[in-house]
């Protein structure tokens, strides 16, 4: 219900935290809220913007100091580091978040972690050139020790592929 | 329509062999449109059958708002053991339609917090997020797709190596994989013999966003080393799911899969061989299961509307 009326505040809060803290980025030296309120403009309420420099003091992206009867507040990462840290609560309230989004690799049990070794064990040790190696290195002539697999590979890859985008 | 009506709720064991076998037998990328769209048809099938039960079995509950012609024995005959499997039906249909609410529920709201977790960054394809969690996945929806990946794990790549990593990404999202994905979830959720399905879904679609990645980059080697680098660098977060199988875990098969050489795409899988006959036994298992409903379904409507009282 909540959610109907404060929809439009909700929506931009991400973005309003980025650009306090881009304004705190711009300042030289700590800045109070004030000085952040005028130069956003666009009509925020102070009372916004010392909440949300409160909500950048929770996440660790600023820090502040006492100076006089209030605060002035210095920005303690960039907006990059912001989204990390917003990015990092919302996965880890994801439970089985592997579920939702497809992550590039899954976690590897003991016995798991100890095949991967060995299969990357296998390889030839290219890292210093694995930039420009890698299709010469399919190419030439296998060193000692590397199983017939590479010619099949090339077998498979100079094979023409017809179509392989559109085919089914 | 007699036992037909139940058919479509057991049919889906028929999609059983198939999932053991696709994974070696087939293209990723047919594994993955064939298996999904079993689990889909199969899915809607068994939920339309369970919600004929449900019909037959709300209209015996005292002070249920059907028509009162609903409960005769002429509508009762059409399902055996009525008594039991419409009392049942009821209960199953509603834990179906909730689980399936609250999948869909939850994927819309991880992607819409993540979209908003990256408000403030430029609109690039590629988000990096100084972080030392290593992680990397690809982000559907929102303003435009997007690639979400950690310094921590960009860190521990060699450049090939995050070249392969971005293909990967970028082929999950050209793809549309999370529909995939999302649709035997949503599968599973409906009938529980579907559970194979997504398992083995969740793999051929990172199978062949793999073989996508390793023909952009055009090396397989750097993919799987690649994949391998990125596992090792992340293995604090174990993978629950199949935690307690002796079998290899989807990161080391994956690799040795691109270690191998690349899979061939058939147009049609011969029946002699062991995988068509699974393919060809799962699609007629699905064809059966849709006749079967459609059937029940006709059948049912046939029977209630000379039932309604007009």
């Amino acid at each position: 219900m909540t959610d109907h009326r404060r929809r439009p505040p909700r929506r931009a809060q991400g973005e309003l935290e980025a650009s306090v803290l881009s304004a705190l980025r711009e300042a030289d030296g700590p800045a109070t809220a004030g000085w952040v309120q005028e130069r956003l403009g666009g009509g925020l309420a102070y009372t916004t913007v010392i909440t949300i420099l409160t909500r950048l003091l929770a996440k660790g992206a600023v820090t502040r100091e006492r100076s006089g009867r209030s605060f002035a507040w210095l920005p303690a990462s960039d907006e990059a580091g912001l989204a990390a840290h917003r990015m990092r609560r919302v996965l880890d309230a994801e439970r089985d978040r592997e579920a939702v989004l497809a992550s590039f690799v899954t976690g590897l049990g003991p016995e798991d972690e100890r095949l991967v070794r060995e299969l990357l064990a296998q390889q030839p040790s290219d890292d210093a050139d694995a930039d420009a190696g890698d299709d010469a290195a399919d190419a030439a002539p296998s060193p000692a020790g590397r199983p017939a697999q590479p010619h099949a590979e090339r077998r498979a890859r100079s094979r023409p592929r017809p179509g392989t985008d559109g085919e089914d | 329509m007699g036992l037909f009506v139940f058919l479509p709720l057991v049919l889906p064991l028929t999609a059983w062999p198939v999932t053991r076998l696709a994974e070696h037998h087939l293209h990723p990328r047919t594994a993955t449109r064939l298996l999904s769209g079993l689990a889909a048809v199969m899915a809607v099938c068994s939920t339309v059958c369970l919600g004929l039960l449900m019909v037959v079995g709300t209209a015996q509950l005292p002070g249920n708002p059907l028509p009162d012609g609903w409960s005769d024995p002429e509508v009762r005959e059409a399902v055996p053991y009525d008594e039991f499997a419409g009392k049942a039906a009821i209960p199953a249909l509603l834990a179906v339609a909730l689980n399936c609410g609250r999948t869909l529920w939850r994927h819309r709201r991880v992607c819409r917090l993540a979209h908003r977790a990256l408000a403030g960054l430029p609109l690039t394809e590629v988000a990096v997020l100084p972080d030392e969690t290593p992680y990397a996945y690809a982000l559907p929806g929102g303003r435009r797709d997007r690639i979400v990946v950690t310094t921590a794990l960009l860190d521990h790549l060699q450049a090939a190596e995050r070249r392969a990593l971005f293909a990967h990404e970028r082929a999950h999202l050209t793809a549309g994989h999370h529909r995939h994905l999302l649709a035997v979830r949503l599968a599973a959720q409906a009938n529980p013999f579907l559970r194979p399905l997504r398992t083995a879904v969740a793999y051929t679609a990172e199978r062949w966003a793999d073989e996508d990645a390793a023909r952009a980059v055009g090396s397989r080697r750097t993919v799987a080393r690649a994949i391998g680098r990125a596992a090792l660098v992340s293995h604090g977060a174990p993978h629950v799911t199949l935690a307690g199988f002796a079998a290899p875990g989807p990161v080391p098969r994956r690799v040795t899969a691109l270690l191998g050489p690349a899979p061939a795409v058939r147009r049609r899988p011969s029946l002699f061989t062991a995988a068509g006959l699974a393919v060809w036994g799962a699609a007629a298992g699905a064809a059966v299961s849709a006749m079967s409903s459609a059937n029940a379904a006709v059948t049912m409507l046939v029977i209630l509307h000379a039932a309604t009282p007009l």
